[in-house]
C-alpha cells in the first residue's frame, strides 16, 4: 500500500504545507488543551516550592542540621528530620522486603498457574485489594493486626530470630503491638496489590514465543519464569517494586493508626516510631500558624516530596510506557 | 546450575531415545518446580486472606451499626446517639464537586497528550510528571493546598477540601483519557478531517465521542480513589461535627470521621466509624468493580 | 447561501487544460489538474514529476502495485497529507483553475469540495442520521426540515434509504460493512463535493457488496469526477473511464478504460496488467 508513515495518533505539528487556519477554533482548543497539560507540570513544580516556602523559617533556624538532627522537642522548640526520616524509611523497606515476595507470587499465579476461570476473578480480588481506602488498613492494622501482634508474633519473634545474636536488638523490647514492624507489615499488605499488578502486567506482555520455546524445551513452569521471564523482565519488575516503595513512602493513614507517635529512633523494630507523614498527620493539628513546628512540618513535607519524587522519578523511568 | 546440564555420562540405565538422562536431575527439576509452585500459591492465598479478613472485620463491626437512623441522624457528641449524616453529605459534595472541577482538566490535558502531543518533549515531560502525580503522597496535596488556600484566609473550608481531592483525580483522569483516545483508529481520525472538520471538532465529536465509555470508565476510577482519601482532607476541609453544607465553612467526610472516631473512647463512635468504613469501603469496592468490569467488556469487544 | 450552485456556476468558465498526453477525448474538462507534481515524505520522494488530468464527471481509475505512489497522489487531492508533519508537495494541483497545495487554501473548504471515501469503512460512533449530518453541519447552517431531506436524499442516492429509513436514530456500527461503506459514501456525497476520492474502497468487502458499490460509482459519475484507487484491476476496467498506471512513484501511462487494458501502449503497463509483476 503506498501509504503515509503513521503513528499511532496525529503529529504534534500538523500543516506542515502552511494551510491557511479556518476560524479560532483550533488555536484556541489547541491553547485550552496545552494549558491544561501545563498546569499538570506545574503542580509538581508548584507543590515542591509551596512547601519550601513554607519550610524556609526550619531550614533558616536550623540549617542543613535539620537533616540530621534526631530532636523533636515542641517545648524546647528544636526539630530535626532524622527521627521521622528513619521511621519512614525502616518502615517503607520492612513493606518491600515482605511485600516484593508475595507479590511476586501472586504475579506468577496469576500468569503462569491459575487456568483462565481462576485467574479473573484472582486478578479482580488483587485489583479489590488494591482499592481498599487507606484508612481502612489503618483501622484494620489497628483493631485487628496490632493484637495479633503483641500477642502472637512479637512474642514469637522475640523466643525466636530475636535469641540470635545479630538479629536481638531489632526484635527486643516490649511487645506492644505498634511500632515500626506492624506499620511495615500493614505497608506491605497495602503495596502488595500495586506491586503485583504491575508485575502481571510485566509478564503477561512478554511474547508468547519466548515462552513457548522455553517450555518447548522440556522446561518447568519454575524453571520459565526464572530463567526467561524475569531476566526479560528484569528492568520492568525493579520499576514496579520502586513503584510499591513509593507508595509505602508516603502513605499516611495505614501507618498513622499503627506507628505508636513517638520520635525517637531505637533499633528495636518493636519500638514505636514515626514516619515523615503520620507525624504530620499528628501533629499538625497542634501546630499553631507560623510556628516553627509547623515550618518544621512542611520542611519535614518537602523532604518527603523529594524522597518520593527520586523514587517514583526512577520507577517511571523502569517502567516507561513502551519501553 | 552449570553441572546438572552436562550430560550425565555413565548412569545409562534406559535404552533408546531417553538414554543419557538423568532420572535425579528430572527429580530435582519437578521438586523445584512444585516447591515454588507452592509458595507462590501459599502467598496468594495469604493475599487473599488479607482481603477476607479486611473486609469480614467490616462486615462484622460495622453491619451492627448500619440503619436508618445512622443515615440520617446528624453526628453527636459521645454518647448521644449520633449518624453519619453529614459525613455522607459532606463527602457526596466534596468528591462530586472535586470530580466536576478535575475532570475536565484531566480530560484535556489527556487530550493533549493523545492528539496534539506525539513526539513533542513536553508532551513527554507531561505524561511523565502526570504518571508521578499519580503516585505522589496524597498527604502533601492536603499540605499544599492548606498553604495555599486555607493558610492565608486563616479558616479551613470545603473549597479547600475540593480542590485537594480534584487534583487527585486529574492524574488519574489523565491516564485513562489518553489511554482511552489512542484506541481511537486513526481512519477515524482521517474521515472526519476529510469531511472538512477542523481539528477540535474532529477530536471533541468524533474521537472524544468515540472514546467516551472508557473515559467515563476512568472517572468513576477517580471518583472511588478519591472518596477513601483522608490525608489530603485533614488540613484543608478539617471535618465538622455539626450540620453545615457551606463550602466556605469546614465541612465533614467520612474518611476523616472515621479517623477521628476510630480511636475515640466513646463506644457509640467507635460503632460509627466501623459503620461509615464499612459504607466507604463498599462503596469505593463497588465503583471500582463497575469500573473495570465496563472496562473489560469494552476491551473485548 | 447554496454552495453547490456556487461552485458549478463558477466552474462555468472553461478552465479545461488539454490532457497532458491527449489520449483523452476532448470534450470531457478537467475538473482537476495535476501539473509537474513532486511529493516528498521526508526524505523519501514518493512521486515524481506526475501530470495528469482528472475529467469532470468521469471515473478516474488508479492502478499500480503496492507502493507506487497512487494513494498517496490521491490524499494529495484534499490535502489529506497536511495531517502529517515531513511531507510536502511541490508542483501545481489545480481545481477550477486554483492551485490546491499552495500555501494559504483553506483546507477545511477544501475538503468540502473534494470528498473521501477510505479503504475500511469509518462509521462514527453515533447515529446513523448525525452521521450524514455530520459533514452538512461543518458547512452549512440549514433547517430542520431541509437536513432531514438532505439526509434522504443522500441515503437514497447510496442505496441505503429503504434499508435504515426505520432506524436512523440506531447506531451507525450495527450496520454491515457494505452498509458502512454506503453510508460513508452517502456522508460524503452529503455535503456536496465536487469531487469525490475513494480509495480502494471495496478492498474490506465482500464481492456482493463491491458490486453494489461499484453500480453505485456509475450512478455517481453523472454528477461528480471520481478518482479511485483499486488494486483490483477487473474493477478498475468495470468502472474508470480512464486509467492511469504508476510505478515506483512515477505515472507511466494514462489512457481511456477499454485502450489501456486492450491494447497498452508500453511494455511495463502490459507486464502488470497481464500479471507478470505487481
Amino acid at each position: 500500500m503506498s501509504q503515509s508513515v503513521r503513528t499511532a495518533t496525529w503529529p504534534a505539528a500538523a500543516s506542515a504545507g502552511g494551510a491557511r487556519p479556518s476560524g479560532f477554533g483550533d488555536p484556541l482548543f489547541g491553547l485550552l488543551v496545552r494549558l491544561c497539560g501545563l498546569l499538570v507540570l506545574l503542580l509538581i513544580g508548584g507543590i515542591m516550592l509551596v512547601m519550601a516556602f513554607g519550610g524556609r523559617e526550619a531550614f533558616s533556624t536550623f540549617g542543613l542540621g535539620f537533616l540530621w538532627s534526631p530532636a523533636w522537642n515542641p517545648v524546647t522548640n528544636r526539630f530535626g528530620a532524622l527521627a521521622p526520616v528513619y521511621g519512614t524509611i525502616v518502615t517503607a523497606v520492612i513493606g518491600l522486603l515482605i511485600a516484593v515476595p508475595f507479590a511476586f507470587g501472586v504475579a506468577f499465579c496469576l500468569t503462569e498457574m491459575a487456568p483462565r476461570w481462576l485467574a479473573g476473578p484472582l486478578g479482580t480480588a488483587v485489583e479489590l485489594l488494591a482499592a481498599v481506602p487507606s484508612i481502612i488498613f489503618g483501622m484494620w492494622g489497628f483493631f485487628v493486626i496490632v493484637p495479633a501482634m503483641a500477642r502472637h508474633v512479637q512474642p514469637l519473634l522475640r523466643h525466636s530470630l530475636g535469641q540470635l545474636p545479630l538479629l536481638h536488638t531489632l526484635f527486643s523490647g516490649p511487645p506492644f503491638g505498634t511500632g515500626l514492624l506492624t506499620a511495615g507489615l500493614i505497608l506491605a499488605v497495602m503495596i502488595t496489590p500495586f506491586v503485583a499488578a504491575v508485575m502481571r502486567d510485566v509478564f503477561n506482555s512478554m511474547p508468547a514465543v519466548l515462552k513457548e520455546s522455553a517450555y518447548g524445551l522440556g522446561s518447568t513452569r519454575w524453571e520459565v519464569m526464572r530463567l526467561v521471564v524475569l531476566p526479560w523482565s528484569r528492568q520492568a519488575v525493579i520499576g514496579g517494586i520502586m513503584l510499591g516503595l513509593g507508595r509505602a513512602l508516603g502513605e499516611t493513614m495505614a501507618v498513622t493508626f499503627v506507628i505508636g507517635n513517638t520520635n525517637r529512633i531505637s533499633a528495636s523494630l518493636f519500638s514505636p516510631g514515626n514516619t515523615i507523614a503520620s507525624l504530620i498527620a499528628l501533629e499538625f493539628p497542634e501546630s499553631a500558624a507560623g510556628s516553627l513546628k509547623l515550618s518544621s512540618l512542611l520542611a519535614l513535607g518537602l523532604i518527603l516530596m523529594l524522597i518520593s519524587f527520586v523514587t517514583l522519578f526512577c520507577s517511571r523511568l523502569l517502567l516507561r510506557r513502551g519501553a | 546450575m552449570s553441572g546438572a546440564m552436562a550430560p550425565a555420562g555413565g548412569v545409562e540405565r534406559d535404552q533408546g531415545r531417553n538414554r543419557g538422562r538423568d532420572r535425579g536431575l528430572d527429580r530435582r527439576r519437578r521438586l523445584r518446580d512444585g516447591l515454588a509452585t507452592l509458595l507462590c500459591g501459599l502467598a496468594t492465598v495469604l493475599v487473599l486472606l488479607a482481603l477476607f479478613s479486611i473486609l469480614a472485620t467490616l462486615v462484622w463491626n460495622g453491619i451492627g451499626g448500619l440503619s436508618v437512623a445512622t443515615l440520617t441522624r446528624v453526628t453527636a457528641p459521645g454518647g448521644e446517639n449520633g449518624g453519619l449524616l453529614n459525613p455522607i453529605v459532606g463527602s457526596v459534595i466534596q468528591v462530586a464537586l472535586a470530580t466536576l472541577l478535575g475532570a475536565p482538566i484531566g480530560i484535556a490535558a489527556g487530550i493533549f497528550l493523545a492528539e496534539y502531543g506525539a513526539g513533542s518533549p513536553f508532551a513527554t515531560a507531561v505524561r511523565f510528571i502526570s504518571d508521578m502525580l499519580l503516585s505522589a503522597p496524597s498527604i502533601l496535596v492536603g499540605l499544599f493546598v492548606y498553604l495555599l488556600l486555607v493558610a492565608p484566609v486563616r479558616h479551613f473550608s470545603g473549597y479547600a477540601g475540593i480542590v485537594a481531592l480534584a487534583i487527585l483525580v486529574i492524574p488519574i483522569v489523565v491516564r485513562t483519557t489518553e489511554d482511552m483516545l489512542r484506541l481511537v483508529p486513526l481512519s477515524m481520525r482521517e474521515a472526519a478531517a476529510a469531511l472538512g472538520a477542523p481539528r477540535w471538532k474532529v477530536v471533541l465529536l468524533v474521537c472524544v465521542r468515540a472514546a467516551a465509555g472508557g473515559m467515563a470508565t476512568g472517572v468513576l476510577l477517580a471518583v472511588a480513589r478519591i472518596a477513601g482519601e483522608t490525608a489530603p482532607l485533614l488540613f484543608t476541609s478539617l471535618g465538622n461535627l455539626n450540620w453545615s453544607t457551606r463550602l466556605g465553612a469546614p465541612m465533614a467526610s467520612l474518611p476523616v470521621t472515621i479517623y477521628q472516631y476510630a480511636g475515640s473512647a466513646f463506644d457509640d463512635w467507635v460503632q460509627l466509624a466501623w459503620t461509615a468504613a464499612l459504607l466507604i469501603t463498599a462503596g469505593v469496592l463497588l465503583l471500582n468493580m463497575g469500573a473495570r468490569f465496563a472496562l473489560r467488556r469494552r476491551g473485548e469487544r | 447561501m447554496e454552495p453547490d450552485a456556487n461552485h458549478r456556476s463558477r466552474a462555468m468558465p472553461d478552465s479545461a487544460i488539454p490532457a497532458a498526453d491527449g489520449a483523452l477525448s476532448a470534450a470531457a474538462r478537467a475538473m482537476i489538474s495535476i501539473r509537474g507534481l513532486d511529493f516528498h515524505y521526508g526524505d523519501h520522494h514518493a512521486l515524481r514529476g506526475i501530470s495528469l488530468d482528472f475529467p469532470a464527471r468521469q471515473v478516474t481509475g488508479m492502478i499500480g502495485p503496492s507502493g507506487c505512489g497512487k494513494s498517496t497522489l490521491l490524499r494529495i487531492l484534499n490535502r489529506m497529507y497536511d495531517l502529517y508533519p515531513g511531507q510536502r508537495a511541490t508542483g501545481e494541483v489545480l481545481l477550477d483553475g486554483e492551485n490546491i497545495i499552495a500555501p494559504g487554501t483553506d483546507v477545511n473548504r477544501l475538503r468540502s469540495r473534494v470528498g473521501m471515501v477510505f479503504q475500511k469503512p469509518t462509521p462514527f460512533p453515533m447515529s446513523i442520521r448525525d452521521n450524514i449530518a455530520f459533514g452538512i453541519k461543518l458547512h452549512e447552517r440549514i433547517s430542520r426540515s431541509e437536513m432531514d431531506g438532505r439526509i434522504e436524499d443522500a441515503l437514497r442516492r447510496v442505496a441505503l434509504w429503504t434499508e435504515v429509513k426505520d432506524r436512523l436514530r440506531a447506531g451507525a456500527g450495527a450496520l454491515s460493512g457494505g452498509q458502512q461503506q454506503r453510508l460513508c459514501i452517502a456522508r460524503t456525497i452529503a455535503t456536496r463535493p465536487e469531487v469525490i476520492l475513494l480509495d480502494e474502497p471495496t478492498s474490506a468487502l465482500d464481492p456482493i457488496s463491491t458490486a453494489r458499490i461499484e453500480e453505485l460509482l456509475d450512478e455517481l459519475k453523472q454528477d461528480f469526477t471520481i478518482a479511485i484507487v483499486t488494486h483490483n484491476l477487473q474493477q478498475a476496467a468495470r468502472c474508470a473511464d480512464q486509467v492511469a498506471f504508476f510505478f515506483m512513484g512515477e505515472l507511466v501511462e494514462v489512457d481511456r478504460a477499454d485502450r489501456m487494458f486492450t491494447t497498452p501502449r508500453l511494455k511495463r503497463t502490459q507486464d502488470y496488467i497481464t500479471g507478470r509483476f505487481g
